[in-house]
């Protein structure tokens, strides 16, 4: 056969692969269409794959594990953006610092995770893209109502903030999220904070350009409350801590973004550990 | 039936040979006495041995005996043996008669249902109702003595006959009554004091070295008690309840621990169910299994202190069918529910969940204050829950007078090395002197780990801290505690009725509810729980030996508790407990409350007797302390005293000299009713005349019931003073016995009378007797 055609013929067996495939497709697709919640669950046993459990043994003992929630989120991994780099270089200042008790390595653990409870303090991040199946939202609502404290950082936008705000609504149904003013104790529970510092990503950090992502051009801290008045969510909306402890230790990266960063985070856990 | 015989056979009753002495009128006959037995001897023998052959040994043997007996019989009556007595002159000597007037009198626990006092009014009738029957005890005293009467019950008064007895008296003295006739009649011829009484008393009560005074007394002054003992000493069937042992004052939320003696007489099997009321609303209940072996056991009652004030809690148990006595199926007591807060502070060496959790867990607790203070890295403090800006603004208190104003203190996982000396010297005198709580928690840098081993503190604590424990680890060291481990908690006997500990009040149910919960973890090693202290939860881990996680200890004035686990927390956040379980929360409240609710004000008053009579002396004390908690004895205290009515009274409480820092004063009260005494104390180190301490106790006046509690007759009080005394317990019909040994008196005026003993019954019968015997051997031998 010339070589025009073998080309020929290739051509015409791809197409008719593709349009049968996608005739194929979509006959299957009108009848079994995944729904959303199917589509989370795959999500989801995709992750704990993934995830494979802990990545280090956690030893026990301790009094203090900073920990990652692992979420189900559309498309990609969103919880373990800068992990483990972040929590591990929090940590080295956190136990430096501090005289805190706490575990030196990362943990993440799933919110379904029967072991959830033993951490009373998670960290989470992209929570703009994030889709919790129904099971992790009743044990995200459980754990909170226990007394257990989430902080959320790194999400930009009005976008981002509507999913966020939609899946808190499916979790504290009718709780309102709001601003927190600077006066509140958690800005004084280790260091002083006096201003809230948009906290850029670390490429625009290095370069020195804008601050900001997409249209979230103003840092906001706010909360989620229980019927006592004590938080339960702490929520850091355009703003991105974690990579601000991800690169500490790059000289290229500004050194005031990584000390706001730490006093935040810091402060965030002196006081979940004290109310 | 045996002592008239041995009165018609010697002619006399015992108690005459008891107190006479036996004398021979011819004590110069006994040689020739002597001379004749022995011939008499010789001349038996002599006699029978030619009858041997016939008789045998035996025989001879009682053939002998019986004569030689019979001879000396009536050589013995030939020295004329006589009784020597002292008898009291008739209408010569005085019987001071005392007359139980007290309430215990009416119980009718006699045969039919006959009250007690039946037996007394029918001994010393009235002069109409006298001459019926069989004589009477009063007159057969009062045909020979000179008698007088006295009525008494808390108090003794003279009176002319039994009928001026009303039976209403709130207490007996026994003791007292006896004294003071003993007393009145000091200047005349005494001849003995007749009591006639049921025994209970209810004053005297288990004082003994004032019985034993009281006793001697009585005997070297030569007055012998002849108790006439009514009643019975135990009931067919009754059911009583002691005294409610409960704190005067409780903290308003707490569950208040209630120690309810109760005894059963006769009720073997049958259930009883105890219930206790406030203000007619029932708050608790328990049912017990009764023994009918009339032993004292005691239930224990947990009952929610929920209003504040003053609360009059009663107690009452159903009445059984036949019960002789139903009054004492009830008690009651006066409580005070505070609603002042305890301040407590919690100090933690780092930063620990359990604070977070544990400031949940008293959040909804009003009558809980816990000022939190963190180290958060070293000299940096966090401080939460102060009360101002000034509260633990020097990190933990360095003087007496800033940590004696909590009620209790926290120690979570801090090292010794924290402290300064006086710091943990302080703290131990904490719980020692100023009687505050300390509770310890484990932790990594708690108990031995944290390197108290050998300081004040380690005596505080309710466990011995052993010598091995790890030594705090060094940077290079694996970040693991190496004896980190997991615990199941379960409680002991002693956890199942502890306040802090019985989440359930069935002990079945309770050890189920602690089984359900997630394991704690611990991570240092101790030794074992000192003597003294108690072990309320348990922790089964990899071990056999279970290990102590919650021991309580008192400590001198204070309480000492260590709960060993690290994380109590986990109670509250493990995925296996129900959003809704309260068990957290409830278990560190009651903790908290229990170990802070006995820390002592720095003014304490208490009123006794509690209970009074109307016009009965209700000593009102005080203990008086500065803000260090030392003893002041120069403090102006004055109570005001509200009666029911509303009238107040002062009075002025004056330091007692016998202990720093007690007052006492004095008050009467004139009519019955709840009395409430306030209390102020200002002076030199009291503070300001506004902040000046004040405390508030109560007293009830005219309700006192004593007399239908513990009411059996107590006839062993009664022979016992009549031992004591020389004299004898009679029964109510022995009124002739009664007066033949009132007769033989040593005291007094008296005759001496010799009665001659060679005559007696007795002694003809015995003569006889032995000639019998020997007549009976011969014949059946054929013996001339």
């Amino acid at each position: 056969m010339s070589r025009r055609g073998i080309l020929a013929a290739a051509f015409v067996l791809v197409t008719a692969v593709l349009f049968g495939g996608t005739l194929l497709v979509r006959d299957s697709a009108s009848a079994l269409q995944p729904s959303r919640r199917q589509i989370r669950e795959m999500l989801a046993e995709a992750m704990r794959e993934d995830l494979g459990g802990p990545r280090f043994g956690r030893p026990p003992g301790h009094d203090f594990y900073f920990t990652r929630a692992a979420y189900t989120s559309y498309g990609w991994r969103g919880w373990s953006v800068d992990y483990p780099k972040a929590d591990r270089q929090f940590l080295i200042g956190l136990r430096r610092i501090t005289n805190l008790d706490s575990y030196e390595n990362e943990n993440s653990v799933l919110l379904t995770d029967p072991d959830l409870g033993k951490y009373p303090f998670l960290y989470t991040v992209e929570v703009g893209h994030m889709a919790m199946t129904d099971d992790e939202v009743l044990a995200l609502r459980r754990y909170l109502h226990q007394g257990g404290f989430l902080v959320v950082d790194d999400f930009w936008g009005t976008a981002e903030w509507v999913n966020f705000a939609h899946e808190m609504g499916r979790v504290l149904p009718g709780r309102p999220i709001e601003d927190i003013s600077l006066d509140h104790p958690v800005f004084r529970a280790f260091f002083e904070v006096n201003e809230i510092v948009q906290v850029p990503n670390v490429g625009q950090g290095i370069r020195g350009g804008p601050t900001w992502e997409r249209d979230g051009y103003h840092p906001v801290v706010r909360g989620i409350f229980d019927d006592e008045g004590r938080l339960m969510v702490l929520v850091n909306w355009n703003t991105d801590l974690g990579d601000a402890w991800e690169w500490a230790e790059n000289p290229y990266y500004p050194l005031h973004f990584s000390n706001y960063a730490y006093a935040m985070g810091i402060n965030f856990i002196i006081y979940a550990m004290a109310h | 039936m045996f002592l008239s015989a041995f009165e018609w056979l010697l002619g006399s009753p015992p108690v005459a040979f008891e107190r006479g002495q036996i004398e021979l009128l011819v004590p110069w006959g006994l040689f020739w006495i002597a001379a004749a037995v022995v011939g008499a001897l010789v001349f038996f023998l002599l006699g029978y041995r030619r009858l041997g052959r016939r008789l045998g040994k035996r025989g001879r043997l009682l053939l002998g005996a019986a004569r030689f007996a019979a001879i000396a019989l009536v050589l013995l009556c030939l020295l004329r043996p006589q009784l020597v007595l002292s008898l009291v002159v008739p209408q010569e000597n005085v019987v001071g008669v005392l007359l139980d007037d007290s309430r215990s009198m009416q119980i009718a626990d006699g045969e039919e249902g006959r009250p007690r006092n039946e037996a007394l009014l029918a001994a010393f009738p009235d002069a109409a109702a006298a001459g019926r029957g069989e004589a009477a005890l009063g007159d057969l005293l009062r045909e020979k003595f000179v008698t007088r009467l006295f009525r008494f019950s808390e108090e003794t008064r003279r009176v002319t006959g039994a009928s001026e007895l009303g039976f209403t008296g709130a207490r007996t003295d026994l003791l007292g009554s006896l004294t003071r006739v003993a007393d009145e009649l000091a200047s005349l011829p005494v001849a003995g004091i007749v009591l006639m009484s049921d025994g209970a008393d209810t004053v005297a009560g288990g004082r003994e070295e004032d019985l034993d005074q009281t006793l001697l007394d009585l005997r070297t002054r030569g007055i012998r008690v002849y108790p006439v003992a009514v009643g019975r000493p135990e009931f067919d069937a009754d059911l009583e309840l002691g005294a409610p042992d409960v704190p005067a004052r409780v903290l308003r939320g707490s569950l208040l621990e209630i120690r309810l003696p109760l005894r059963a007489t006769g009720l073997a099997g049958r259930t009883a169910r105890v219930e206790a009321l406030d203000e007619g609303r029932i708050i608790a209940t328990e049912t017990v299994r009764l023994s009918g072996d009339s032993v004292e056991t005691a239930v224990t009652l947990l009952a929610p202190a929920e209003e504040a004030g003053v609360r009059r809690l009663r107690f009452r148990v159903a009445p059984f069918p036949g019960e002789v006595l139903t009054r004492n199926n009830e008690q009651s007591v006066l409580m005070e529910v505070d609603d002042q807060p305890l301040r407590l502070l919690y100090f933690e060496g780092q930063p620990r969940w359990e604070l977070k959790f544990l400031r949940r867990a008293v959040a909804g607790d009003p009558e809980l204050h816990v000022a939190c203070l963190i180290r958060t890295a070293e000299g940096k403090f966090y401080r939460v829950d102060v009360a101002d800006a000034g509260e633990l603004a020097g990190g933990f208190p360095d003087t007496r007078e800033e940590l004696f104003g909590y009620d209790g203190v926290i120690l979570g996982s801090v090292e010794a090395s924290f402290f300064s000396q006086d710091q943990l010297n302080m703290l131990r005198d904490f719980v020692s002197q100023r009687g505050g709580g300390l509770l310890t928690l484990g932790g990594t840098s708690a108990f031995g780990e944290g390197g108290y081993r050998d300081t004040p503190l380690a005596e505080v604590l309710p466990l011995a801290l052993p010598e091995e424990a790890a030594a705090p680890a060094d940077a290079g060291d694996p970040p693991v505690p190496t004896a980190f481990r997991e615990l199941s908690v379960l409680p002991t006997r002693a956890g199942s009725l502890h306040p802090v500990a019985r989440l359930d009040p069935d002990p079945l149910a309770n050890t189920d509810l602690y089984r359900n919960l997630p394991p704690l973890s611990a991570v240092n090693r101790l030794g074992r729980p000192k003597p003294g202290a108690t072990v309320l939860l348990e922790g089964l881990g990899a071990s056999e030996e279970p290990e102590a996680v919650l021991v309580v200890q008192r400590f001198g004035r204070g309480r000492s508790a260590s709960l060993t686990v690290q994380d109590l927390w986990v109670w509250q956040m493990d995925a296996s407990i129900p959003l809704e379980d309260e068990t957290h929360e409830v278990l560190s409240r009651r903790l908290l409350r229990w170990l802070a609710s006995e820390a002592p004000r720095r003014l304490e008053v208490s009123a006794a007797p509690a209970k009074s009579l109307v016009g009965e002396r209700v000593t009102l004390r005080a203990r008086v302390e500065d803000e260090r908690f030392l003893a002041v004895n120069d403090a102006f205290v004055e109570a005001e005293v509200t009666g029911p009515d509303g009238v107040i009274s002062g009075v002025p409480l004056r330091w007692t000299g016998q202990g720093d820092g007690e007052y006492s004063g004095v008050y009467v009260p004139t009519g019955p009713g709840t009395h409430q005494v306030e209390i102020r104390a200002g002076g030199a180190g009291l503070g300001e005349e506004s902040e000046a301490p004040r405390a508030v106790t109560l007293f009830e006046a005219g309700v006192v019931d004593d007399e239908f509690f513990d009411a059996e007759a107590d006839p062993e009080l009664l022979a016992r003073i009549a031992e004591a005394t020389g004299g004898r317990l009679f029964e109510p019909d022995e009124a002739e016995e009664l007066l033949t040994d009132l007769s033989l008196a040593e005291s007094g005026t008296t005759v001496v009378e010799r009665r001659e003993l060679w005559n007696v019954p007795a002694v003809f019968l015995l003569l006889f007797g032995l000639l019998a015997a020997d007549w009976g051997v011969r014949h059946a031998r054929g013996l001339p």
